[in-house]
């Protein structure tokens, strides 16, 4: 169909510069040219022309990125902006005593053992509580951004964390997101089971160095499991009967320990 | 679960957005805004995105829209014509005084383009765009870009090689 006399259109000429032409149009654009060598010589500078460009900005990609574009701390500074309207909301629940007095204990490591751990609960329990309701956008990164997620948090709590893997017990991944407490960043993923139940793990560096074995705790409307490894407090939050909930704790607590 | 992040692969992208900036803008600190704010704004629209899709078009996306409407602002300020720092900064990188002034000269003829015809070779030449990623970029037909770039490699030519062919060039068709 390709009539060898008939002109080749420019733009393949530019697309076979560019490495964009065709396959099968690529002998007709090299016969042109040994029979054109007007347009070959055009050609060439077009070719040299795009050469010279890509070695004189090519300086610029060489460079190190400057720390104001580094994407962590843009992101950090995003949540610090965001955080805002969030405060606000905590500050309810504190009102509510749902916060309690988390902040002050925990931070100190003052409060004793047991009371740590139900001021940990507390806030997962807050943080569960607000964003499991939330129907339309329950997490700030999905299931496929799993290792963005980690990546984040890690970041921002200074303590290496992955969302666990629950999948053996029936529970799927949905995403997470950093949330906010008293007593700084923490890291919550959440998980849904076939039935939409939804499960979440809250994981909270503390500054008391302490260890705590797992412990239920109870709260209205959900039950949870409590533990502090390390100085790292975790829990998990859902409406389950409190033997399944022991049971993924235990999980957890094993791949995160 | 794959195994570099949306992050990650946004991040790779920064050193290119970085070039395009410079090359398209007379500043190097300018430059940097214009990627910042592309940064920022890549970030707020992150969860909108499908995590499958190639992170380099949308990222010069948002770059290229907000390079535009920086412009839209700018229009009633005058603009300097004046051969750029930037582009000074990045030919006295290289030792050889003949290169230099032939890139000069290049980059003299780059900024001499229209902006339509300057980021079209700048996407497809320096940043290795296919031209269908580039009519996406500039949200225009693929067929625009195509005759943009013939337009614009042409005239680049004819200023470089044929600097005294410059009055031609200013017909007005």
């Amino acid at each position: 169909m390709s009539d060898p006399t008939r002109p080749i259109p420019e733009e393949d000429l530019h697309a076979w510069i560019d490495g964009q032409l065709a396959p099968e149009r690529q002998a007709a654009v090299l016969r042109y040219l040994q029979e054109q060598p007007d347009v070959a010589r055009r050609v060439d500078a077009w070719r040299d022309q795009r050469e010279a460009l890509r070695a004189a900005f090519a300086v610029v990609a060489a460079e190190p990125v400057p720390p104001r574009l580094e994407l962590d701390r843009l992101i950090q500074q995003r949540l610090e902006r965001r955080r805002l309207p969030w405060r606000a909301a905590a500050s309810v629940l504190l009102a509510f005593g749902l916060g309690g007095v988390g902040g002050w204990f925990l931070r100190g490591g003052q409060a004793p053992p047991a009371a740590a751990i139900t001021l940990l609960a507390q806030q997962a329990v807050a943080n569960h509580v607000v964003y499991t309701a939330d129907r339309r956008r329950p997490t700030e990164l999905g299931a496929q951004q799993r290792d963005d997620l980690a990546r984040w948090v890690s970041n921002r709590l200074n303590h290496q964390v992955a969302p666990p893997d629950l999948s053996a017990d029936g529970y799927s991944y949905m995403g997470g997101r950093l949330a906010a407490t008293p007593d700084g960043p923490a890291g919550l993923f959440m998980y849904d089971d076939p039935q939409g139940v939804r499960l979440t793990v809250f994981v909270l560096p503390l500054n008391a160095a302490a260890t705590m074995p797992i412990q239920h705790v109870d709260f209205a409307h959900v039950d949870g499991c409590a533990w502090i490894d390390n100085s790292v407090g975790y829990t998990v939050v859902g409406k389950l009967p409190p033997p399944e909930l022991r049971r993924i704790a235990e999980l957890v607590r094993r791949q995160l320990g | 679960m794959t195994g570099s992040g949306v992050l990650t692969r946004i991040e790779a992208c920064i050193p290119a957005l970085r070039r395009y900036a410079a090359a398209l803008l007379r500043n190097r600190d300018d430059a940097d805004d214009l990627v910042h704010d592309c940064l920022v704004r890549a970030l707020d629209k992150l969860h909108t995105r499908r995590d499958d899709a190639d992170v380099r078009p949308w990222l010069f996306a948002i770059m290229h829209n907000l390079f535009i409407s920086q412009l839209r602002r700018a229009k009633a300020r005058p603009a300097g014509e004046s051969l750029d720092e930037t582009h000074e900064s990045a030919l006295s990188m290289r030792p050889d005084q003949e290169n230099a002034l032939q890139w000069r000269d290049l980059i003299r003829g780059l900024n001499a383009l229209p902006v339509e015809q300057r980021s079209v070779i700048l996407l497809v030449s320096v940043e290795d765009l296919s031209y269908a990623d580039a009519a996406n970029v500039l949200g225009v037909p693929i067929g625009t870009v195509m005759s943009r770039l013939a337009r614009g490699r042409e005239r680049l030519r004819q200023l470089t090689e044929e600097p005294e062919a410059r009055p031609v060039l200013r017909r007005v068709k």
